[in-house]
């Protein structure tokens, strides 16, 4: 038992309802929430901005963690506590750098499938659109009235034909809100048959 | 004697005649159609009269069987207000009349048309503006004569829905131009939304011919085929600021009612036009009915609206009516050539049905069937919301836009008349058009945006409007008749109305509509707008140009408040340990988002017990905001009031925060973990707020500073462990944390290992007034440490508490809440807290009005206060006034009972004159009674010198 | 909905932002008597026209910025810049 003197802690994640499993797996949902989180603030230009080496609006894969470039002095690494580490461990913390450690302040979800992008449309005003926010965008926006971080991150190449189109969507907010916003996201798309399934173990390929 | 009014089969029929439905209309059992709207299902059973009148109660059937019929409000279910023209029937729907009392065919509140004279316009506002104290009871009176439906209030609250679609082109109308451009613009690359109105595509095409039915069903295969997404029974509702468009879809199927926020690049109004009602005498009798309305009823839906009919026609589709009724049978008695200058005076009849029909060449018509065909009204809503103001055109005896607006283009028969061929041709340039134009934007919007993939080629230049313009066709101008009839159907406002009206002065349409509440009926001016001004004109002696018309804004169709609530977002917060209390009996209160335990049954047991034991409280929702770099003290200072230059590595300090006008902001207490790293704390409600003013400081005033500001609320399950026994407590957890009061004294702070969990913070500060331990745990493993203390505290006593304590502990301490004890007025030095504010500080937020309020006598001041009758607990926001007068001298802020004290405390605002210790106040009670307290010496209740909690 | 020019997102939903308020310079608050301290906090020009004023990227990059709008036709004409010095009014 985890409340037991001398234990090792087990992580717990704010999504603890049980859930059905969904009528199609053509739209999934999944807790990531145990990944870790990482946050660099470091100035446009600076050596640690230049060794993340993301503008703004878009990220990039590293190892076992993907870097988010989510405000113009902001970055967030999403992976294996190990891996955020290795890139922080190599960061030129010259000037003013500051790193945070936001694993345990955000909740953390992949919604997949190719109705994702309609059913953010559902709970959310921006354009999900390939051309407005491709495969590797990054974006923060308020979805069912909670601020999230966005990041697109596909898990296989979009084709050209929709029908084979399956985006994903890493889906970051407060955790406090996090039972809030996963069971908001399981609403907006029931109409599409919206399943939760496990977490990966790890930032998928 | 009720005849079957259906018509032999017909080609082109929407209804499904081997799928029956039984409905009941008032009560009695009816046989419809699959494809039926209720409106056609009534009439195929020879109902007539549909409803009675607003305001004169006046017999009333199906006028333009669509869905502004002004006559077809009813209530189906518990569904008030359908309009049975537009609504589909289905099986089972109970459907009633709606504004009769008792029945459709006796209406008692018909007696109104007796005193119709004394209902003239502007009777309302003359007769019941005065004597204004018996506007309670007139209202009464007036309300169970109000016209619409039975809204029940017990019906559950729906599934709604919301969207949200960023498509190229939005194109708001599916008749054949409309589809022709959306099918042209989506074979142009761009992505198309296409509205339509009614059930299925075609517009005018539906009730047109053979050929004209073919016509559409294959431009609504070609729509479909181009990939456009189709929305039927919808309507393009509102038009916003760059082009953000309403869409109303009612029928869908998973909600009752979605609302589409539409970004539309470029939007077509392709809204075709509306065909005007006749102004004559005895224009609103069952049977009078417009060209389209008898077309739809017979080719549509196959069924008789008449039998006798007498046709007054003015343009083409006036004589196809007629060709239609003669077609299926039904005896055209006379038609009636406005364009050879014929024209009708009168419609006779009788309480079920017009009966003849008086003409301008003294003749009389036997017929229970009046077809009028004068003209159109263009619904020029959409252009009007970006900015348009339509002109009239006389000689075509319409409005046109007159603007030319870059992102909005009109097409169809609003932009003008043409074969169907005419207009077609003009709506395939048109989607051209704005598909070009769309990816104009498209690109600028995808070049402007962070996160959008990088335009690969340069900017298209913008596409100019080359399309040749639709003709106008002559229309003669027909408004009104030599006799005076209703004009605004839903309001029952006739002609003679709006004469009297002008008359009387209010000869300016604005005026004019206000005053006779003429276009403010559920129709909304789509019927009789142009009559109305028409009208006016004539009584003015002037021009419809002249005159002007009212400016028509959002909604274009009504939208139910359910679609545009939504599915229902109302996010909550709660803390890691939020299952726990639930599963252990505490009561929630929600607090801003935060759901939090209130209590776990006696909040007075759990109080002693944290005085005499120690407790545990979640306080996961204060605030706190991570800072860091080498200029945080520099942010502070201008934060707060006091000064944090020399705030020591491992010291907390208080702080107060004021805004710029000097009014308490916030208040908590800032850290120094290391060097350069501090963690602040807010009010629970403040957290979000701070947090923007943090930034704003440091955007705007001082970019120079190096401060990252990060919150961190919710990374952080925050436990304040409280009592006595808290430090043997925190000794059983912490293992590389010297607790010692010498090494660990109050207000310090101190990282380390609690209950074997890494990475955590804990202060020492006090809120309840004893000695107690403040931990910040990762949050992921929060409930882990909250179940560990509770563990190895049983021999101490450990108990959690809830909200409710915690507030009973601070009002013992004297403590103030910042939005509780204080308010929007309330500056700084009424806290009793002058002493943190630092006028020799450079800078900081507030400095000048709180200079100012520094000298401020009259201010009031924050004191505690002790009713006399210790059993009394006054209300919080009960006054203080002046015994024996009402003057008020302040008010009761917080007020609850002690279970330390076992007696009523408070905290109040008084003035300066009365805030000294040992001043007997009088607090007025809810009831009236007065009751009398004592001024406090101290703020704090209980342990005045803070004994308790620096142990 | 307005589309608001973030300098940082590009156009966005004017829902995800905050209105600050018209800009204008912070006076010093050691110099500034009571009517210029109170002008800065309360009044707004509020012109039929070309307007300066500060917006917030809430939702989004959460940067403050700059920009001039039309408040007859709701254009925005210059800007987007980013704010310096330009009032801690929140």
């Amino acid at each position: 038992m985890s409340d037991r003197a001398g234990s090792e802690p087990a992580f717990e994640s704010s999504v603890l309802r049980a859930y059905a499993p969904g009528s199609s797996n053509a739209l999934t949902l999944s807790d990531e929430s145990a990944l870790a989180k990482t946050i660099v603030r470091a100035e446009a230009g600076s050596p640690a901005s230049a060794s993340l080496a993301v503008s703004f609006g878009s990220s990039r894969r590293e190892g076992a963690t993907l870097v988010l470039g989510q405000r113009p002095d902001e970055y967030m690494l999403i992976g294996s506590a190990q891996s955020n580490a290795s890139i922080v461990a190599r960061l030129d913390t010259s000037g003013h750098v500051s790193v945070i450690d936001h694993t345990h302040s955000r909740a953390l979800f992949r919604l997949t499938g190719a109705q994702a992008s309609a059913t953010l449309e559902k709970v959310c005003s921006l354009d999900w659109s390939n051309a407005m926010t491709p495969d590797g965008a990054v974006v923060s926006a308020s979805i069912a009235k909670v601020n999230c971080d966005i990041a697109r991150n596909d898990r296989e190449p979009v084709d050209a034909e929709p029908a084979s189109a399956s985006p994903s969507y890493l889906i970051a907010c407060d955790r406090s809100f996090g039972q809030y916003l996963f069971d908001a996201l399981i609403d907006a798309g029931g109409e599409f048959g919206i399943g939760v399934v496990t977490a990966a173990d790890g930032l998928q390929e | 004697m009720t005849r079957n009014r259906r018509l032999a089969p017909q080609i082109g029929e929407v209804i499904n005649r081997s799928a029956p439905l039984g409905f009941t209309w008032n009560g009695k059992p009816l046989t419809g159609f699959v494809g039926d709207t209720i409106a056609s299902a009534l009439v195929a059973n020879d109902v007539r009269v549909v409803s009675r009148s607003m305001k004169y109660h006046r017999p009333r059937g199906y006028m333009t069987n669509d869905f502004w019929d002004p006559n077809a409000f009813m209530q189906v279910g518990d569904d008030p207000n359908v309009r049975s023209a537009h609504r589909l029937l289905e099986g089972g729907m109970a459907i009633e009349a709606q504004n009769v009392w008792p029945s459709l065919d006796r209406d008692i509140k018909a007696a109104n048309g007796l005193v119709k004279r004394f209902l003239s316009a502007g009777f309302y506002y003359k007769t019941f503006i005065r004597p204004q104290t018996l506007w309670p009871a007139y209202e009464k009176v007036l309300a169970t004569f109000a016209p619409g439906g039975t809204v029940d209030l017990d019906t559950p609250h729906g599934y709604y829905d919301k969207r949200y679609a960023h498509p190229d082109v939005v194109v708001a109308g599916g008749g054949p131009a409309g589809m022709a451009a959306a099918i042209a613009a989506a074979q142009s690359g761009a992505q198309v939304m296409l509205v339509e109105h009614a059930h299925v595509l075609g517009g005018h095409l539906r009730w047109g011919s053979i050929a004209d039915r073919a016509l559409a069903d294959e431009l609504a295969a070609e729509v479909h085929g181009a990939g456009v997404e189709v929305l039927t029974d919808s309507t393009v509702t509102g038009r916003y600021d760059d082009n953000w468009t309403a869409i109303v879809q009612r029928s869908h199927p998973i909600a009752i009612e979605r609302l589409i926020k539409a970004r539309a690049k470029t939007l077509v109004v392709a809204a075709g036009l509306i065909e005007r009602p006749y102004v004559f005498a005895g224009n609103d009798k069952p049977g009078v009915m417009t060209s389209g309305a008898v077309r739809r009823f017979v080719n549509v839906h196959s069924v008789r609206p008449g039998e006798r009919a007498v046709v007054f026609s003015a343009n083409a589709d006036g004589d196809a009516a007629a060709a239609d009724l003669e077609r299926v049978g039904i005896r055209v008695a006379r038609v009636v050539d406005a364009r050879a200058g014929e024209n009708v005076i009168e419609a006779h009849g009788n309480s079920r049905s017009v009966e003849s029909v008086e003409l301008a060449d003294g003749s009389t018509v036997d017929c229970d069937l009046l077809v009028t065909a004068v003209g159109w009204t263009a619904p020029t809503s959409l252009l009007n919301m970006a900015g348009d103001r339509p002109s009239y055109h006389e000689q075509s005896a319409r409005f046109f836009g007159s603007a030319s607006i870059d992102d909005v283009l009109t097409t169809g028969g609003i932009a003008g008349d043409g074969s169907i061929d005419q207009l077609v041709e003009h709506g395939r340039l048109t989607g051209r058009l704005a598909a070009a134009r769309a990816a104009v934007i498209g690109h600028q919007l995808q070049a402007a945006t962070a996160r959008a993939v990088e335009p690969a080629n340069a900017e298209p230049a913008w596409p100019t409007d080359d399309r040749a313009p639709l003709d106008r066709h002559a229309h003669p101008e027909l408004f009104r008749s030599s006799t005076h009839g209703i004009v605004d159907f839903s309001e029952d406002v006739s002609s003679k109305d709006l004469v009297s009206a002008a008359n009387e002065g209010y000869d300016s349409v604005e005026l004019l509509k206000r005053f006779t509440t003429a276009t403010m009926g559920p129709a909304q001016g789509k019927l009789e707008t142009v009559n109305t001004v028409a009208v006016l004109a004539e009584a003015r002696g002037e021009t419809i140009e002249q005159v002007g018309t009212t400016v028509w804004r959002p909604p274009y169709a009504p939208i139910t408040l359910g679609a545009l609530g939504g599915r229902v977002f109302e996010p909550v917060r709660v803390s890691s340990i939020q299952p726990w209390h639930e599963a252990h009996g505490a009561t929630p209160i929600l607090a801003g988002q935060w759901v939090r335990p209130e209590h776990y049954g006696d909040p007075m047991a759990e109080v002693r017990n944290t005085r005499t034991n120690v407790g545990v409280i979640d306080v996961t929702p204060l605030g706190k905001l991570d800072l860091r770099g080498p200029d945080v003290p520099k942010l502070l200072n201008q934060l707060y009031t006091n000064k944090w230059s020399k705030l020591a590595v491992g010291a907390v300090r208080y702080g107060l925060m004021c805004a710029e006008d000097g009014v308490v902001l916030d208040d908590g207490v800032t850290a120094r973990l290391s060097d350069d790293h501090y963690m602040m704390t807010t009010t629970s409600s403040g957290a979000g707020s701070i947090w923007e003013w943090a930034e704003s400081w440091l955007q705007t005033e001082h970019p120079d500073w190096r401060v990252h500001v990060t919150p961190v609320t919710t990374g952080f399950t925050s436990i304040n462990v409280a009592g006595p026994k808290s430090r043997d407590l925190m000794q059983r957890l912490v293992t590389d944390i010297d607790l010692s009061p010498d090494s660990f004294s109050y207000m310090q702070v101190r990282s380390g290992t609690i209950a074997d969990v890494a990475g955590c913070f804990m202060w020492r500060i006090g809120f309840t007034g004893e000695l107690s331990y403040e931990l910040h745990v990762p949050a992921g493993y929060g409930l882990h440490v909250w179940k560990r203390l509770l563990a190895e505290g049983v021999d101490l006593g450990v108990q959690p508490f809830g909200l409710e304590a915690q507030r009973i502990m601070r009002l013992e301490k004297g403590h103030f809440i910042v939005g509780q004890d204080t308010d929007g007025l309330t500056k700084a030095p009424t806290t009793g807290l002058a002493n943190l504010i630092k006028l020799d500080k450079v800078d900081f937020a507030g400095k000048a009005e709180l200079a100012w309020a520094l000298d401020d006598d009259t201010a009031p001041v924050l004191v505690s206060l002790q009713p006399t009758d210790p059993r009394l607990v006054p209300d919080e926001a009960c006054q203080i006034v002046r015994a024996g007068t009402n003057e008020i001298l302040g008010r009761i802020t917080s007020s609850l009972m002690s279970p330390t004290l076992n007696r009523s405390i408070c905290l109040g605002q008084v003035l300066p004159h009365v805030a000294a210790a040992g001043t007997e106040l009088t607090v007025v009670l809810v009831d009236g009674r007065r009751a009398t307290a004592r001024v406090m010496e101290h703020h704090a209740h209980y342990d005045p010198e803070g004994e308790r909690l620096r142990v | 909905m307005l589309l608001v020019p973030c300098p940082n997102c590009g156009p966005r939903n004017a829902a995800d932002m905050r209105y600050v308020g018209e800009s204008g310079p912070r006076p010093d608050p050691n110099t500034a008597t009571p009517a210029q301290w109170r002008d800065y906090l309360y009044t707004e020009r509020n012109p039929a026209g070309l307007l300066r004023e500060t917006w917030y990227c809430r939702s989004g990059c959460r940067t403050f910025f700059v920009v001039e709008r039309d408040t007859t036709n709701n254009q925005f004409v210059h800007g987007p810049t980013r704010v310096t010095k330009l009032g801690g009014k929140a």
